[in-house]
């Protein structure tokens, strides 16, 4: 199957007829030869193939990171993609510059990515936040600096950002002007304009939907070449609204946009916390909700946050639309009450009203960026101490993603208080049954889950209870 | 003819003087009175801009026309034997080149799973990937072991049935051996001393007035460059072989070849322009090498042969795990008396699981008996590993040596004070270290801070080797224009070599480094040494600076004739040369080079011996590092806040490359000691995480603050009197670590890596 794929390559317009499940990774490699983008995984672990991919919606235009490995050309229709070479031209960039200072590259194979996802950071926004600098190199790997000067050299280029010449302006001339963009992004946001493509009626006759691919492409790159595939990127909502309390996010929202949306900012204070805690920034830019509750992960982290929520899922057919309680979708391992054809168009919840307090958890090997081995989810409405309605869920710790409806249950009507905590504890044990695999022993996830439990507790409620409760 | 010169040697504040004798052509060695423009500052990489903007081609982005691309089939199964192989409806495919078998003649033994099958070149990744699923073979299959534990048992189905040699590569120590026994899957011990025996040693430990004796594990690591092993091969109608590798070693690779081939070595080029790591698996022309050449000479078209990451885990090298009983006993007072070391690695189907480096090298002691075999399980094959042997046996003796004193009663550092007296290098840095890292801040009793969340300190030792190899041979050439070259066949593994090779030029010279070209990276330009053992820059830099100076001797001799004055005369200034007598009189490098006769000066220079004639030259290179964590009780996981390093390396040469080696060297430590493991199923023998997603390694959010304190200290051994630094930052870290989760949390875990379940399993056998 191809199709006619349209975008900009850093400055040459692309137009071509081609099989639109191919990864833009290969494209830039083998088709157009741009070899400064590097392979080190395949898998979206590494970072080596990290580009730029410029969104234009609405008249303006936004710079995100993606891992171009996991990334079919399918989804980047009408976008301006940039590789390492399309940062500099005659003079090179600032961080180019801070790197070279710095002596952050030592064989060299990560630098490009390294540099592409600095670059991102610094195009939106670049705070001089350190922590969020960090994040946005997070999803890179080097094997061999030890990262302390790349840190030097991100910490660098962020000064230079945020001060007073630059002061972190963020539209494209004065980015020329700082030489963080060669001159040719100028004609970007125009040209861009033109390659705009009107959003189509998903055709359900299909045997694998495709969302944002970060998962599809780890599980089965060769396969998605052999059946009929359909994108549903610009086809289905991506949008978050609020209307008559409740909330609805479109199918196509990447993990990003829920991250940065000023709603459900309001509506979770620490949303940030729990999304450092998922996957690296290339891979929130490009993962959807959507694929997170339909790949039924049993640790899939957004899905557990919703069980949390007490969100439902909305199908769409084409033909039929219909609702399902999110707790009630999973049937076994990877298995769920989705049909054919039928696609997430939206996920909803109703907007909590009263006093309430939400918390997300998740421990992994590694500190940062692991798929979980455990993770949960809680939230609790109380009033004067009293715990009045409360909803836990947790994942690693069965086949599926796990709404603990028992624990849940016992929790209504009860005092914030140890022995609640305590009696919780032993509730919850009785409803999981995790198995022992490489992220570690079922026992340790038993253990690894009360230690979750506690934590929402002493994060809702920290006049209460106290960090010793740990031990 | 030898001169004599005199040279101040030691640390810098402490600096004697000696008279030693060096060959007349050769400069004075540098020493630690040589006040120098760029040898040991900071100085930024020559490649920078290649590097930063993607210009830089690895071998992996080599494109040829005509290229294929080439994949291996590998087995899935761990042991068995194939009797039959169908590559037919493979090379029937459309855009398929070439199959063939890995190994000529069948049957062919399968050892692990991961073991290459058959190879197929083909147009593009994809059919070669595609035509891999066509291939058919009859097999049988054959139990297996996974485990030390199961291959030492008795009637442990073999992995060898016949005796094994052990393959050494430029990355590993000593490639000497006597004869070693092989018995069942095990191929040792290893004695040492040789005439020890075992019996009268234990009656000498069991004497000692106090005993330690724990065992300890770590896993097996994987090297995990970024960039894969792999090559292109051009094999010319003329039977000239051209090689693009991502290699540590250009001329291992080119001899690989040749003498598979039985090539002329001037007919086979091997170029490795820029490499994306290596840490000891990237020496000779491996499989890959071998099945891409016979590809292309098969098809007369380039052939490309890259790994994926899972072949990349799976077949091409890694560190083996141990198992290490020590003992260790002294007297009351805490000195050293005995130590005992029974150790049992496995590096799959390969060997070099030797872990006694640590314990033969870095204490004091009476009395020593060491033990240690390679058991064969079915599971790839090791490869050299950044220090090899070093980082399992320092995890092992650091903590043991903790366990002691913290038994004595004894502080650790303390400890390991009083046992390496006569080691004045080690007694500066246990100094320099303790104050910059406020030792004495240390929680005084293990495990005593009261929460959740407790923190603690750690300290271990290093030990490597001045290596160095000889016969190197570096060029040096400065032609009418001024323009100056060095040339050598060395590869740059990622250490900066190039740059620091355009630095010596540039100080002997009076230039600027970027004002020199570097020509590396190509078995044409002269011979170079592999980078193993952190013996690349010892290795070559004595011949580019010995050339270097041949290069000036040159040009003072035409300044002098031009400036009509005998040679003594002439005096250089930066890079201009004056009339001694008149020193308005001078002449730019420009103006001299003008001169030249021909088209340009070409000199040569080789890697000698040390300068001989002297007292013994320290040939351990020591370190020491400090480790804070803290260990969060209620989920086991535990965060490395900060490292103090403090190493020597000789003389250091780049201080920006120098400072990021030892935090590269640092990292891997943190991501052995937290993260990194190889699983095999239990069941099918199988790697469960031949990937970068279930086989973590650190990121940038893991780094701890890292200090380093380098010491410059002086030998003057030859001209540089540059030593090395790539692997000695590795060794200690995961042993610091661990002392440090000891301190914090009052309960030992001697075993790698040490992951959360580990800690809260720890936990709750104390608590009974
Ligand atoms: C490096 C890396 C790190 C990761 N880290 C995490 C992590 O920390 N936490 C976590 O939870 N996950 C993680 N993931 C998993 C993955 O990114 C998420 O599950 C992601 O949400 C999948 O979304 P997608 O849009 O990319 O799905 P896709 O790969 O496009 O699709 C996944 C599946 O969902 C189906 N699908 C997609 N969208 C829809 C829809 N709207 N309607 C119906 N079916 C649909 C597809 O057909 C497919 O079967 C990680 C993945 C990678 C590669
Ligand atoms: S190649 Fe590793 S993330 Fe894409
Ligand atoms: S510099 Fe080698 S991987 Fe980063």
């Amino acid at each position: 199957m191809t199709e006619n794929i349209n975008f900009i390559l850093n400055s040459a317009l692309i137009s071509t007829l081609i099989d639109p499940t191919i990864t833009l990774l290969d494209f830039i490699r083998e088709d157009r030869k741009l070899t400064g983008t590097k392979t080190g995984c395949r898998e979206g672990d590494c970072g080596a193939c990290t580009v730029l991919a410029g969104i234009y919606s609405g008249g303006t235009l936004t710079y995100k990171t993606v891992n171009s490995c996991l990334l079919p050309l399918g989804n980047i229709k009408g976008q301006h993609i940039v590789t390492i070479e399309g940062l500099s031209t005659e003079e090179i960039s600032p961080v180019q510059k801070a790197f070279i200072e710095e002596g952050a590259s030592q064989c060299g194979f990560c630098t490009p990515g390294f540099i592409v996802s600095l670059t991102g950071y610094l195009l939106s926004g670049g705070s001089s936040d350190r922590d969020k600098a960090l994040d946005s190199i997070g999803g890179n790997i080097c094997r061999c600096t030890g990262y302390s000067s790349i840190k030097r050299a991100a910490d660098k280029v962020v000064k230079i950002f945020n001060s007073e010449s630059y002061s972190g302006k963020t539209d494209i001339e004065s980015l020329i002007n700082t030489g963080l963009l060669p001159g040719y992004f100028k004609d970007i946001p125009a040209r861009l304009a033109e390659l705009q493509e009107k959003p189509q009626r998903v055709r359900a006759e299909t045997d694998k939907f495709i969302g944002g691919g970060t998962d599809l492409y780890v599980q089965q790159p060769g396969k998605l070449r052999e059946i009929r595939t359909e994108f549903l990127k610009g086809h289905i909502p991506e949008t978050i609204d609020s209307e008559g309390g409740i909330c609805r996010i479109g199918g196509g929202t990447t993990f990003e946009a829920m991250n940065s949306s000023p709603l459900l900012h309001s509506l979770f204070p620490e949303i940030e916390k729990y999304f450092r805690l998922i996957a690296s920034l290339p891979i929130r830019n490009s993962a959807t909700i959507g694929g997170n509750i339909v790949n039924a992960s049993p640790i899939g982290d957004t899905t557990i946050i919703f069980l949390a929520l007490d969100a439902w899922v909305e199908l769409n057919s084409g033909t039929k639309k219909r609702t399902l309680p999110l707790k009630e979708l999973y049937t076994g391992y990877k298995t769920l009450k989705i049909e054919k054809g039928e696609y997430l168009e939206y996920i909803g919840f109703y907007i909590p009203t009263g006093k309430y307090a939400f918390n997300f958890e998740k421990v992994s090997k590694r500190s940062h960026l692991d798929i979980a081995s455990v993770n949960s989810a809680a939230f609790f409405e109380y009033s004067e101490g009293v715990i009045t309605n409360a909803r836990i869920s947790a994942g690693g710790v069965s086949p599926v993603p796990l709404f603990l409806s028992k624990s849940s249950e016992f929790l209504a009507g009860k005092a914030i208080s140890y022995e609640t905590l305590s009696n919780t504890l032993g509730i919850m044990q009785t409803e999981i049954l995790p198995i022992s695999d490489v992220r570690g022993s079922g026992e340790y996830k038993r253990l690894l889950l009360n230690q979750l439990c506690k934590a929402h507790f002493i994060s809702m409620f920290p006049e209460i209870i106290k960090e010793e409760a740990l031990l | 003819m030898n001169k004599k010169e005199k040279v101040s040697v030691g640390l810098p504040d402490n600096l004697r003087e000696i008279i030693i004798e060096i060959p007349e052509d050769e400069p004075k060695p540098w020493d630690g009175k040589s006040e120098l423009n760029y040898i040991g500052k900071r100085v930024k990489r020559i490649d920078g801009i290649d590097k930063t903007t993607g210009k830089a081609k690895y071998t992996f982005d080599v494109k040829i026309p005509g290229m294929l691309y080439a994949k291996f089939l590998r087995s899935d199964f761990p042991a068995g034997t194939i009797s039959e192989i169908d590559l037919s409806k493979a090379q029937k495919l459309k855009g398929v080149y070439s199959v063939l078998p890995a190994q000529d003649d069948l049957p062919l033994i399968i050892r692990y799973a991961g073991q290459e099958i058959a190879a197929v070149a083909a147009e593009t990744a994809e059919i070669a990937e595609t035509a891999l699923q066509q291939i058919t073979f009859k097999h049988t299959t054959s139990d297996f072991v996974l485990s030390v534990e199961d291959a030492i048992r008795e009637n442990a189905p073999l992995v060898y049935q016949t005796t094994v040699k052990e393959k050494t590569t430029e990355g590993d120590l000593d490639s000497s051996e006597s004869s070693v026994v092989q018995e069942g899957n095990i191929r040792g011990p290893k004695i040492f001393p040789e005439d020890e025996n075992a019996e009268k040693f234990d009656d000498y430990l069991r004497n000692c007035e106090v005993i330690h004796t724990a065992e300890y594990r770590t896993q097996v690591q994987t090297h995990s460059a970024m960039e894969t092993h792999g090559v292109v091969v051009e094999w010319g109608s003329d039977d000239k072989v051209k090689v693009w590798a991502s290699t540590q070693g250009t001329f291992s690779v080119r001899n690989d070849i040749a003498d598979y081939f039985k090539l002329k070595y001037n007919d086979v080029r091997v170029i490795t322009e820029f490499m994306g790591g290596g840490f000891g698996a990237k020496f000779g022309a491996g499989l890959y090498g071998i099945m891409a050449a016979k590809l292309s000479r098969a098809t007369g078209k380039p052939v490309r042969l890259m790994l994926d990451r899972k072949g990349e885990h799976l077949s091409v090298g890694n560190r083996p795990d141990s198992l290490q009983k020590l003992s260790i006993g002294t007297t009351k007072e805490g000195k050293i008396k005995a130590l005992k070391l029974i150790s049992l690695g496995t590096g799959g189907v390969g060997t070099g699981a030797g872990t006694s480096g640590p314990i033969k090298n870095i204490y004091d002691y009476e009395k020593i008996y060491v033990e240690e075999s390679d058991v064969f399980i079915n599971a790839g094959p090791a490869a050299a590993f950044r220090a090899p042997g070093h980082p399992q046996g320092a995890f092992a003796l650091e903590q043991a040596i903790d366990e002691m004193a913290h038994k004595l009663g004894i502080d650790p550092l303390e400890f390991r004070r009083i046992n390496t007296t006569g080691n004045y290098i080690r007694q500066t840095q246990y100094v320099l270290g303790a104050e910059k890292f406020g030792w004495d801040k240390r929680n005084q009793v293990p495990g005593s801070i009261k929460g959740p969340i407790k923190r603690g300190f750690g300290v271990a030792n290093s030990v490597w080797y001045y290596i160095y190899n000889k016969g190197f041979v570096a060029t040096v050439t400065i032609n009418r224009r001024g323009e100056v070259q060095v040339i050598n066949g060395v590869q740059d593994i990622g250490g900066g070599i190039g740059t620091v090779l355009a630095m010596i030029v540039a100080e002997e010279l009076g230039l600027e480094p970027d004002q020199i070209t570097v020509k590396i990276g190509d078995t044409d330009n002269g011979f170079g040494p592999a980078s193993g053992g952190s013996q690349t820059t010892a290795g070559i830099t004595p011949a580019v600076r010995n050339a270097a100076y041949k290069a000036k001797i040159r040009m003072i001799e035409l300044a002098a004739s031009i400036l009509g004055k005998t040679t003594d005369k002439v005096t250089m200034e930066g890079s201009r040369f004056s009339d001694g007598d008149d020193i308005s009189k001078s002449l730019s490098f420009q103006q001299v080079a003008a001169k030249i006769p021909g088209d340009e000066i070409r000199v040569t220079a080789e890697r000698r011996s040390d300068n001989l004639g002297r007292e013994e030259i320290k040939t351990t290179i020591d370190g020491v590092q400090f480790a804070d964590v803290t260990v969060d009780t209620g989920t086991g996981v535990v965060k490395v806040n900060r490292i103090v390093a403090v190493h020597d390396c000789g003389r250091p040469m780049d201080r920006l490359t120098l400072e990021s080696q030892i935090n590269g060297g640092i990292i891997q430590g943190i991501s052995y000691a937290l993260y990194e493991n190889r699983i095999l199923d239990r069941n099918t023998g199988i790697m469960v995480n031949p990937n970068l997603e279930m086989y973590k390694i650190a990121g940038a959010r893991d780094v701890p603050q890292i200090e380093t304190i380098i010491m410059d200290f002086n030998q003057a051994m030859n001209s540089t009197g540059a030593m090395g630094i790539g692997e000695p930052a590795t060794i200690p870290t995961s042993a610091a670590i661990a002392n440090a989760v000891f301190n914090a949390i009052g309960v030992r875990l001697r075993s790698l890596p040490i992951t959360p379940d580990k800690i809260l399993a720890a936990l709750e056998e104390q608590s009974k």
